[in-house]
């Protein structure tokens, strides 16, 4: 690769925009030439200082409570919507409780398959959840960026301790905890931000029930990883590289210290 | 499911990032929370049509086209057609002729305000990439243009916030930081 092939890949390989073999012929060309490597040092340092430097806003309360009335009403109007539509979508509801009973009534069969199924329930009640608590402005029940304030609230709460480690240097700032219901047992869940964005991690023994390593509901990433003899879930509106990432790190944070 | 529920569920988690954009796209904080507002009750209406897939993405969207509309009707000079060449005179004409930066540069100017600074289209491709951290393909289809334009306009605004002196040390710091 000369430098004229090089020309936007560069970029591209800052934005993590390369498949794999274009991004390693990008690195080999990178490690090779001066003019190429500054310019790809300089997005990387513009990178960084935007995310020093320029602030993300959050949306300020007021707004929030606009959205929140303007939804409100939107609530009190809806029933009186045309009625075949309604009867239209019946069949479709009736459906949805049906596939829920039977889900139901299959767990607790436990066969294989229904474990299956409960693993990927896990990532939904876990999505759910989080969805919830930010709703309901219900993040945190335990404010506190220091590890020793959370750690002990929640273990006090909960048959087992869980790890808490606070990630700011990396860029995840610790912001509480609170306690939730997860497959059916109470679970601590750590709070972090990250930038803009809110990460719920659920953290628990090792359970039965697990979901895969990575999966999207509903417009969120749920991430998982096992480690330090904990079950970590974490979900967000994070890029899914960030979360997957995160969640590895915290699970790994015991044995790297 | 209903309308209200529904947009309570998936789109009012990303009421922030919306706001966000809205606020870089403004530059102000009232004008930021009538342009969301806006989109809200669009989204509203729309929300039905959000099949599953990225809310954040699809709300973002709705937000730009508020935006949009609001700037027509408020700040009409702003928005460019976009030929390449009229954004490139903007940027040239507006704030960013290399001696008057230079110049602010040389004043250590916040980087924050030359992000607020770039021409409209290049602001918003910066701000969903750099803030949001979404791929040239959501990028794309949220500013409803290629993915080549999006690279091109990602590469215009990079080059104007990296005339910023500290940045230039770094690319000029012989042997790097390898």
């Amino acid at each position: 690769m000369n430098c004229n092939e090089a020309g936007t890949l560069v970029a591209r390989y800052a934005d993590g925009e390369l498949d794999s073999t274009q991004g390693r012929s990008t690195e080999q060309h990178l490690r090779s030439c001066v003019d190429c490597a500054a310019k790809h040092r300089l997005v990387l340092a513009l990178r960084a200082r935007i995310h020093a430097e320029v602030p993300c806003f959050p949306a300020p309360s007021a707004l929030r409570e606009r959205v929140r009335a303007l939804l409100a009403n939107a609530q009190d109007v809806a029933p009186a919507r045309p009625r075949p539509e309604r009867n239209r979508w019946r069949w479709l509801t009736e459906g949805a409780f049906a596939g829920c009973a039977a889900t139901v009534l299959a767990w607790v069969m436990g066969t294989a398959v229904i474990d299956w199924r409960a693993n990927e329930d896990v990532a939904v009640e876990a999505v759910t959840t989080h969805v919830r608590a930010t709703l309901n402005n219900h993040l945190i029940e335990v404010a506190s960026s220091d590890q020793h304030t959370v750690k002990p609230w929640l273990s006090a709460r909960l048959d087992y301790s869980p790890p808490v480690h606070d990630l700011a240097a990396e860029g995840f700032t610790l912001t509480g905890g609170r306690l939730d219901t997860l497959d059916r047992h109470h679970v601590a869940t750590l709070v972090y931000r990250y930038r803009l964005h809110t990460i719920d991690v659920f953290v628990r023994p090792e359970s039965a029930h697990a979901p895969s390593a990575l999966r999207t509901v509903r417009g969120f990433d749920v991430a998982h990883a096992t480690g330090s003899g904990m079950d970590w879930l974490a979900v967000s509106d994070v890029s899914a590289d960030v979360l997957t990432a995160f969640v590895e790190r915290l699970a790994s944070a015991d044995a790297a210290r | 499911m209903s309308d209200p529920t529904r947009f309570e569920e998936q789109v009012l988690p990303h009421l922030d990032a919306g706001y966000n954009l809205a606020r870089w796209l403004t530059r102000n904080v009232d004008d930021a929370e009538d342009v969301v507002q806006d989109a809200c009750v669009r989204a509203l209406k729309y929300v039905g049509t959000l099949r599953d897939g990225n809310a954040r993405a699809w709300f973002l969207t709705v937000v730009r086209h508020a935006f949009y509309d609001w700037c027509k009707r408020n700040r009409p000079k702003e928005i460019i057609k976009d030929d390449g060449t009229a954004i490139d005179m903007a940027a040239a004409d507006s704030s960013m002729d290399p001696e008057r930066v230079a110049q602010r540069s040389s004043e250590s100017r916040l980087l924050a305000d030359m992000v607020a600074e770039l021409p409209l289209a290049y602001r918003e491709v910066l701000i969903l990439r750099e803030l949001e951290e979404l791929s040239y393909k959501e990028i794309a289809r949220i500013a409803d243009v290629p993915v080549g334009t999006v690279m091109s306009r990602l590469a215009r605004a990079r080059a104007l916030l990296q005339r910023s002196p500290q940045l230039r040390a770094i690319c000029e710091r012989p042997g790097g930081e390898r």
